[in-house]
């Protein structure tokens, strides 16, 4: 229903003369149909319809409409459940209104929200500013839009954020963020979010977040860039997990940790991350990483590798990386191998992947998982291109599994073309 | 109960609103659009040499550094993103692959390579907070398919 309002919408757009509706109204339409098989052996066929689009300059400049959805349908059997149609949802959409001083947005509709410790998507009201002296509010508050929950309806999301920034040199901001379902908190989360910058080439950023309902931090999560010094660059990541507190607001029942379940409530998990990048040339660059975790209950585990590649922007890239898990648990000991090479021909691009992983202790049987992954597309005109992918996967779960996936991307600009450059999308842009 | 979190609500939100529609000018906005096309991957430092160089799109940008500045200033996403860019990962999307995002870029880590019906279950053996970003409460009828 929501993706067949969109579609009357951008049709109701795009048949009004450009002088009797003066906006512009640019997106994508991209179709998709998939062939592969299910690990119960059923064979589906899905077909998908995404669609977004935005209009500007509405009336006035400042006002905008934006629209993201999608439909699904098998061809054959049941992707989406005895409900064929069951397949579509809203992505987002809604009335925008940004100003063209301090940053001021106001958006109303089903919209997303990053701010801070939020990442939602709500169907309400969502609003920015900056302030003076350095400062910026933020406030959202509506009902979460939410998949896999079975807490539906009567439920309620509302938070804000309050930074300050020095541009240039530092942002940083406390946000909040409380969740109701049925009247009774589901979630209630704070968070400090920091970006510094003290001086050229260094550069910290990250995010302390707690969980006011359980009582307990449930990530501090930081990231530091040094770099590039001449051809070098550094970056450091350092984090901290408490299970307990972090997937308590978790609507999927694998982070529900339920008592013998895949997550311990327990758990917390530490790691400290370093990856050394040298730029050789303007191509060629290598790079070496490596990552300590360490478990309360499961251990530790150490992951380690190098990679290298070669990339000639618009036309040809290419890696290879070689890494080691080594952990506690035999699920953390393995190899991993990956290849890969993508080539633009004019209108032809054609991408290869292959993956390996070497499992030390077998599962199900199996100790090698591979997959190739090809990829083509021709670009028919400026404005439509067409793909076809191949994967074809051996692992613990499949002896052999191919999917095909085909898909014709079209994109649509009408209007006085004041959208921004990326607004008329190549593919995944 | 419910009126008092509505009323709450409505108070965090009114002056925010009122601030973002009427307050007089005390910063220039970050521009609404690029002024030219940026070629991909966009290495702003080539061009900025301030803070702007900070939001290089660098290969691990996406992996690690992408959601920092998300959430401080997606005001200078917008500049060259448009929002499916976004809700391709963070809202509810029933198929998401290389094969539809990034397909001609196999270096990318993210979205999952290959056949991930397997590595998932090391993956979140690993780290499954990293999971929780895109699966926790959204794109998750998958997840229950198995996990009931």
């Amino acid at each position: 229903m929501q993706v067949i309002i969109g579609l009357v919408m951008l049709s109701f757009f795009s048949i009004m003369p450009g002088k009797i509706l003066a906006a512009d109204i640019a997106g994508t339409s991209r179709t998709y149909m998939q062939s592969r098989e299910t690990a119960a052996g059923d064979n589906l066929l899905p077909l998908y319809e995404y669609l977004d689009f935005s209009v500007k300059n509405l009336g006035k400049a400042n006002i905008s409409v934006h629209f993201g959805g999608w439909l699904g349908y098998d061809l054959r059997d049941d992707s989406f459940g005895n409900n064929k149609d069951k397949g579509s949802d809203l992505q987002y959409g809604y009335v925008s209104y940004r100003a063209k001083e301090n940053n001021a947005v106001v958006n109303l509709g089903r919209v997303m929200v990053f701010e801070g410790v939020a990442a939602e998507r709500i169907d309400g009201i969502y609003a920015r500013t900056d302030i003076k002296g350095g400062f910026g509010i933020s406030a959202f508050g509506g009902s979460p839009v939410e998949t896999g929950t079975d807490s539906p309806g009567n439920n309620i999301i509302y938070g804000g954020r309050v930074s300050h920034q020095k541009v240039g040199l530092y942002t940083i901001g406390l946000s909040y963020l409380k969740e109701e379902k049925n009247s009774t908190t589901f979630r209630e989360e704070e968070g400090i979010d920091l970006w510094l910058r003290p001086v050229n080439k260094v550069e910290l950023m990250g995010r302390s977040s707690y969980n006011g309902e359980t009582k307990g931090w449930m990530e501090n999560t930081y990231y530091l860039v040094l770099g590039p010094f001449d051809k070098l660059r550094f970056n450091t990541e350092a984090s901290w997990i408490n299970y307990a507190d972090y997937f308590a607001g978790a609507t999927t029942n694998v982070f529900r940790m339920t008592p013998g379940g895949p997550l311990d409530p327990n758990e917390k998990v530490n790691s400290l991350g370093e990856e050394v990048v040298y730029a050789i040339n303007k191509n060629w660059a290598v790079s070496a990483d490596y990552k300590a975790y360490g478990y309360d209950i499961a251990g530790s585990a150490s992951y380690y590798g190098a990679k290298a590649t070669y990339m000639m922007p618009k036309s040809f890239n290419a890696g290879l990386s070689l890494h080691k898990m080594d952990g506690d648990t035999d699920r953390l000991k393995y190899d991993e191998y990956r290849v890969y090479a993508s080539k633009k021909f004019d209108k032809i691009d054609v991408a290869v992947d292959l993956l390996d992983v070497k499992y030390k202790k077998s599962i199900n049987d199996v100790t090698n998982a591979y997959s190739a992954t090809i990829a083509a597309g021709y670009e028919l005109k400026h404005n439509l291109k067409l793909g076809l992918d191949v994967v074809y996967a051996k692992n613990p779960d499949f002896d052999k599994d191919v999917r095909v996936f085909a898909k014709a991307i079209y994109s649509f600009d009408a209007g006085s073309g004041s959208h921004a450059p990326q607004d008329k999308p190549k593919e995944g842009k | 109960m419910r009126a008092t979190i509505i009323t709450l609500m409505v108070l965090l939100l009114l002056p925010v609103l009122v601030l973002a529609l009427y307050a007089p000018a005390a910063a220039a906005g970050t521009a609404i659009k690029h002024p030219m096309e940026v070629e991909v991957p966009a290495l702003c430092s080539q061009c900025h040499e301030d803070w702007r160089g900070a939001l290089d799109h660098t290969a691990e940008f996406g992996k690690f550094r992408h959601r920092f500045m998300a959430q401080q200033n997606k005001q200078a996403c917008d500049v060259c993103h448009v929002e499916s860019f976004c809700s391709d990962c963070h809202a509810h999307k029933e198929y998401l692959k290389p094969s539809d995002k990034f397909a001609d870029s196999p270096e990318r880590a993210l979205p999952h390579r290959g056949d991930y019906l397997n590595q998932h279950k090391i993956d979140g053996k690993i780290n499954p907070a990293s999971c929780m970003k895109c699966h926790g409460r959204q794109n998750n009828e998958r997840c229950s398919v198995c996990h009931k």
